[in-house]
């Protein structure tokens, strides 16, 4: 810029400063910040879910610009501007449509959250070429062929194939016994529908375990006593649950409990951060869910105990969670990206996170493994979380090197 | 037979107590519909605003601490139908009373039309404005009761549902006694069934329409308050029981209030004992091809009246 | 085809609106705002395409996700699973639609009002759950970059404008068309008095499936195309209540039962529900909801049956176009087809020991009745004797349990109450419901219908029938402005348009003042000096007396008197019947 207006003559340099004084938006915006954007459900059904993302988003954008911002763009500031997904796929088309219609200049986003408002609106991210990241793992949105979309969870193939062994050698460990049969109860959405297709499809059996009761309804529940009944008469040696709600969660865990099921009679894993939730802690107690063992594409690990007390005191939220943590660690891995790119531009930047390799720096510490994406934007090779509820606080166990409590099995 | 006499009989305990809650929704709704002849889109948000009544009292309001975790709740629930009654009574002063009633009924197409939108209307308002009041989070009321059962055998009978249960069918023959023993209840029939005839003889329709409102959407409070003790619940959460409860408001008969509680428990033993020989996912198909079933065989469901008059 | 000047007026309104939307097309640069147009003119063909069977109907459904998600998951379907392209599987869904709504017409038209709206509202919410059941969650379209355009995916946002734009214009046509022509005269006729259409001949099942059909067939295609734009279809959002809750909100808001209704109600509800979401959604969540919710509830008090409604109410002191009349008013035009043998003198309608009861009551009890073509004839009882019930036994609304009824020699047991209008019955009924934005000539032509061959000799057939009740000079006046005298001859001519044979009156005279009540005592023997044989039931003596050749008087399910004027008032059980046995014996003593 300086370098342009001494290049002019006096009336020019005056004309151009004049211009650059009223309008200065324009004139920061090119070397003084860099816009991002989220899109998740604020309104709605998935209200809690977009508010605990937001959170997560605030506090990373707060933290990288404290640290001065994007250095190879001079220090330009990180700008995250918000859309409502709302409650619908339409709404949530429409926001994105919005967002990209509004901000030209915008050079990255994540969300939304729900699958099917994550396809919607990466249909719109993808012609508008700016690369998105998501936490959304069905398997239709990186099946699409899309250059510009990466999921920073692992897929469901990945999740389940390490989900089962890791289980079963955990139960193992704290019984004994090496389960043979299995129990699952999930919902039907997308993500465990995807989780548990390998599974049935042969994972199961690679694993040695038989399937005895299979039950798969649709949310919400209205009452889990037909679901359990069942698993009472299997009685199989242990019970995957892959019930994506909370609400869902409580019916089926407070009703294992009224069955005399709970509490290691039948160990059980379940699958999903609405198992950590402070919701489910504060619907259930904590003394039903202490033991309790559930599998997450992410949460908070070792070497993050800083970061969880600066969340915790900032929000007022009793622990940090998946949401807010990929709301924290996306905008983190955009401003990688900036910085690698070396420039305000959304190609640029898709480019440097296609060519990415992260294993330390702020957004590497959010999430378990490196931070490299395949062809198809995935995540390969990445570890598999497992985290249990220790008095009232759900901790990550495994793996070990990113435990920050260790497994307890409840004994029966 | 794929399925045991246990299972079966505990599919069954199931569907009746789930079903009682479901009845106690449908009465509420049924006396609305009943004595106004009005679809109330509104109604399961109603219900969602009874849940957050009682999760207020029993937490905030100290109920829980006073009475104990077990009938904490238990009270809790009954105390949320005064409190949406309340405010039934001003929605339906202000703003319902002006699309029904006498003076709509007159004019037929146009008063159906205002309705419809007037309860849409305010279903919006109560969800979003329960998502900036309550916030986004899904929550529930603590009681050990839903957690813990008292058994028949091999059968489990969930402690919080029973109780629900009991608390309904009370609550349900109170109301029923009501409407068939007093004279406002009398009055809310007579103005059911010829609002301009009743108007001649000297009976306050428009009242007797707003007690109607008011009793009705507070019965279908309290039973969100027994529910909010087994479920967790968001502001949207209405949304899911409104189908139930109009499936079971229909198979019982439109217009009458014992219909309406039996087909609403009818609701809750089919979407339960349907689990025997269906897949789980479709519960609620179930109910709909029953209730389908149901309006075709005898259009006038159970217990209602098949005239419309020409 | 020539056109009457008001559908004339409506072309042009279409056009213009077509031609006011290419322009904003242009003229919005934005892929967002193309986007939202777009969706404004989906939820046009779908509010329309609900209209067309709930507007002009009054059969409410709740239920059109149905049609509209089957047709999203023919073309999703369609494309994954068989390589279709949009331009097939479009119109592929119409035919879905159609058949859905076929088979969904079948059972449900059985039930009416709420419960035919609550039966609908199973549909979709049914077939929600058996697709998540079927594993089709979620569905992105897969996306086709060697061939786009074959596959619909056009990189302009505007050609999907254009396309949906195309959609409205054709749904707006088809509605236009209905509006005009038997078809939607029928289902206002419906929409009024459903039995009464009946009785004047409509055969109202036709009507009301081809409406659901023709409105399934367009909301599906709505759908289809829908799905194209958003790429990705979810049981929830097309099978959804909000879709159907949609459909209903815009038509009540703009103007249900009207063609620009639904346009209007898109025009201004989608882009403010969308904009309330875009500037209040990330500021308090939630509020852009309450917002809405306000603003339908104000709308819908300030303007009960839809902004257009209330806005043409105002400026309806205009009197719509004269229709041309035929010549020679006051003659009757020649017979039709309906050869009219001689019979006069000779039995028309014979009841022979009907009978029917409801429950324990005995509603009719052995009735036995001869009316001879060319008379005037009086049913007479005190309330509760049957006589409605008789009439409806005759029109066939009811099925007697015992006895016949013959007219003109053929059985009528069984028949359809259109099929007994055909036979050469008319029916007029108590209450007289009215279309009152529509001229009178308007309201009588419905009656015609069921006697003519097409619509313009069914218009001639209706002025004919006013001017043989004397209400010819009224023929352009809107209907709602009628006097009560206005409106019951009206509703004469109505059942008089397709010209029957009989003519069954129900009450006509009923709370009628002495002006009234000659002027209407006036028609009916004109029409009886026609020919046409009346049957007529009242319930008050004195009116009667001066009016008809022949009594016959019911009480409870039986006839007690038949005979003259003269000689039935003297009987003393029609006294009996009528004032009590006090009076009998009085008047028995006083003969003496």
């Amino acid at each position: 810029m300086t370098h342009k207006l001494t290049r002019r003559s006096v009336a020019k340099g005056l004309a151009v400063s004049a211009v650059a004084l009223a309008l200065p938006a324009i004139g920061r915006a090119q070397a003084k910040s860099v816009k991002i954007a989220m899109i998740a459900p604020m309104s709605g059904p998935w209200a809690r879910q977009g508010q605990l993302l937001r959170m997560g988003a605030d506090l990373a954008v707060e933290d990288i610009n404290a640290r001065g911002g994007i250095k190879s763009l001079g220090g330009a500031k990180l700008n995250i501007i918000y859309a409502d997904a709302g409650d619908s796929t339409e709404k949530a088309k429409n926001a994105a449509q919005r967002l990209v219609a509004d901000n030209p200049d915008l050079v990255g986003g994540t969300g939304s959250w729900l699958s099917s408002f994550t396809l919607a609106v990466t249909e719109v991210t993808e012609r508008a070429q700016i690369p998105w990241l998501t936490l959304s793992y069905s398997d239709a949105i990186t099946n699409r062929g899309f250059k510009f979309v990466f999921q920073t969870s692992p897929t469901a193939d990945w999740q389940a194939a390490q989900t089962v062994p890791t289980a079963l050698d955990l139960a193992q460990s704290a019984t004994g016994k090496r389960p043979t049969t299995v129990g699952l109860i999930m919902d039907n959405t997308a993500a465990p529908t995807s989780f548990a297709k390998p599974l049935r499809e042969g994972g199961f059996e690679k694993a040695g375990l038989k399937l005895v009761v299979d039950q798969i309804y649709t949310p919400p529940l209205s009452d889990a006593t037909p679901l359990i009944e069942k698993v009472r008469s299997a009685k199989p040696d242990f019970l995957l649950l892959l019930t994506s709600a909370m609400p869902d969660c409580k019916l089926v865990l407070e009703k294992l409990d009224e069955f005399k099921l709970s509490h290691g009679k039948i160990p059980l894993v379940g699958n999903g951060a609405p198992f950590g939730s402070p919701e489910l802690l504060k619907t259930i107690g904590p003394e039903l869910l202490e033991g309790m063992l559930f599998s997450v594409a992410n949460w908070p690990m070792k070497g993050q105990e800083e970061f969880i007390e600066r969340f915790k005191k900032k929000t007022g939220e009793p622990f940090l969670t998946q949401d807010a943590l990929c709301g924290y660690g996306h905008p983190a891995i955009l401003a990688e990206a900036l910085e690698a790119g070396g420039a305000a531009d959304k190609i640029k930047v898709a480019e440097a996170i296609r060519a990415m390799n992260l294993t330390t720096g702020p957004a590497a510490q959010c999430f378990p493994g490196p931070i490299k994406f395949d062809e198809k934007g995935r995540r390969v090779d990445v570890p598999m979380i497992f985290a249990q509820w220790q008095k009232g606080v759900p901790l990550t166990v495994f793996p070990t090197d990113l435990a920050l409590a260790t497994p307890v099995w409840p004994s029966v | 037979m794929p399925f045991s006499l246990v299972d079966f009989l505990q599919a069954l305990a199931a569907g009746i107590l789930v079903g009682a809650t479901y009845a106690l929704m449908c009465v509420g709704l049924g006396i609305i519909f009943g004595a106004m002849r009005v679809i109330n889109f509104a109604q399961g948000d109603f219900l969602m605003l009874g849940m957050y009544a009682a999760f207020y009292l029993a937490t905030a309001g100290g109920l829980s601490a006073f009475l104990g975790p077990s009938g904490g709740p238990i009270i809790a629930a009954f105390l949320a139908g005064p409190i949406v009654f309340a405010l039934g009574w001003l929605l339906h002063r202000f703003i319902v009373a002006r699309v029904t009633g006498a003076g709509a009924a007159q004019t037929e197409g146009a008063g159906a039309y205002g309705q419809i939108l007037t309860t849409l209307g305010i279903s919006l308002i109560l969800q979003n404005g329960g998502l900036i009041v309550f916030g986004s989070a899904p929550t529930g009321i603590r009681t050990p009761l839903s957690r813990s059962s008292w058994e028949i055998g091999d059968i489990l009978l969930n402690q919080s549902r029973v109780v629900s249960f009991l608390v309904s069918v009370g609550l349900a023959v109170a109301v029923y006694l009501f409407l068939g023993h007093t004279r406002q209840g009398k009055a809310l029939r007579a103005a059911a069934d010829n609002s301009q005839a009743a108007l001649y003889m000297g009976i306050d329709v428009d009242k007797a329409h707003r007690v109607a409102w008011s009793l009705g959407v507070g019965i279908t409070a309290v039973a969100g308050g027994l529910v909010a003790g087994s479920q967790s619940f968001q502001p949207y959460t209405g949304f899911d029981f409104v189908i139930v409860m109009y499936a079971g408001v229909v198979l019982g008969g439109l217009g009458s209030i014992l219909g309406a509680f039996w087909g609403g428990l009818v609701i809750g033993i089919v979407q339960q004992m349907s689990t025997l020989i269906l897949p789980y996912q479709l519960q609620n198909t179930a109910i709909f091809v029953v209730f389908l079933l149901i309006i075709f065989l005898r259009p006038q469901g159970m217990f209602g009246r098949l005239s419309e008059r020409t | 085809m020539s056109f009457s000047p008001a559908v004339k007026r409506q072309l042009w309104s279409i056009v213009g609106f077509a031609v006011a939307v290419l322009a904003l097309m242009a003229f919005l640069q934005s892929d967002y705002f193309e986007l939202v147009l777009t969706q404004v003119l989906l939820w046009a063909v779908m509010s329309l395409a609900w209209n067309i069977l709930c507007g002009y109907s009054g059969y409410f459904s709740f239920g059109h996700a149905a049609f509209w998600g089957l047709g999203a998951y023919t073309v999703a379907l369609g494309l994954i699973h068989f390589d279709l392209s949009p331009w097939l599987t479009i119109p592929a869904g119409a035919v879905v639609g159609g058949l859905a709504g076929a088979l969904i017409g079948f059972p449900t038209f059985r039930l009416r009002g709420h419960y035919f709206a609550l039966a609908m509202l199973a549909y979709p919410l049914a077939t929600l759950y058996v697709f998540q059941w079927l594993g089709y969650q979620e569905i992105p379209l897969p996306m086709k970059r060697e061939a786009p355009i074959l596959y619909m995916q056009f990189a302009d946002p505007r050609a999907y404008v254009a396309l949906a734009l195309g959609l409205l214009v054709v749904t707006l046509l088809i509605s236009l068309k209905v509006e005009n022509s038997r078809f939607g005269i029928s289902l206002f006729a419906i929409k009024q008095n459903e039995p009464a259409a009946e009785a004047a001949g409509i055969d109202t099942w036709r009507w009301k499936m081809l409406a659901l059909m023709l409105s399934g067939a367009l909301a599906a295609m709505a759908g289809g195309l829908y799905a194209v734009v958003l790429l990705v279809v979810t049981p929830e959002a097309v099978f959804g209540m909000l879709v159907s809750a949609q459909a209903l909100i815009l038509a009540l808001f703009g103007g249900v039962g009207s063609l620009w209704g639904p346009v209007i109600g898109a025009a201004v509800l989608v882009p403010l529900a969308e904009g309330l979401n875009a500037k209040l959604g990330d500021v308090l969540p939630g509020i852009q909801g309450v917002v809405y919710g306000v603003a339908i509830i104000a709308i819908i008090l300030l303007a009960p049956e839809g902004v257009y409604w209330r806005i043409r109410d105002r400026f309806a002191g205009r009197l719509p176009e004269a229709v041309p009349m035929p010549a020679g008013g006051g003659a009757i035009p020649a017979m039709p087809r309906q050869v009219r043998s001689r019979m006069a003198g000779e039995d028309l309608l014979v009841l022979r020991d009907l009978g029917i009861s409801f429950g324990g009551l005995r509603a009719l009890d052995g009735v036995d009745l001869s009316v001879p073509e060319g008379g005037l004839y009086g049913i007479i009882g005190p309330n509760g004797a049957g006589k409605t019930t008789l009439f409806n036994v005759i029109n066939g609304f009811l099925s007697p349990e015992r006895g016949s009824i013959s007219f003109a020699g053929e059985s009528l047991v069984g028949l359809r109450p259109n099929q007994v209008c055909r036979k050469g019955i008319g029916r007029t009924f108590q209450v007289v419901r009215a279309f009152p934005r529509m001229t009178v000539l308007e309201n009588v032509t419905a009656g015609a219908f069921v006697g003519a061959a097409d619509d313009a000799e069914a218009r001639y057939m209706a002025a004919a029938a006013l001017d043989r009740v004397g209400l010819g000079a009224r023929a352009n006046a809107l209907a709602g402005g009628l006097t009560n005298r206005e409106l019951r001859l009206m509703e004469l001519a109505r059942a008089l348009a397709p010209q029957p044979r009989l003519v069954l009156l129900d009450e006509t005279l009923a709370g009628l003042g002495h002006d009234d009540l000659d002027a209407i005592l006036g028609a009916i023997r004109q029409v009886s000096a026609q020919g046409v044989t009346v049957l007529i039931i009242e319930h008050t003596m004195q009116a009667m007396v001066q009016l008809v050749d022949h009594f016959d008087v019911l009480d409870h399910g039986r006839l007690i008197a038949s005979g003259t004027p003269e000689t039935v008032v003297r009987n003393s059980q029609v006294i009996e019947a009528y004032l009590g046995k006090k009076w009998a014996e009085q008047v028995a003593v006083a003969a003496k």
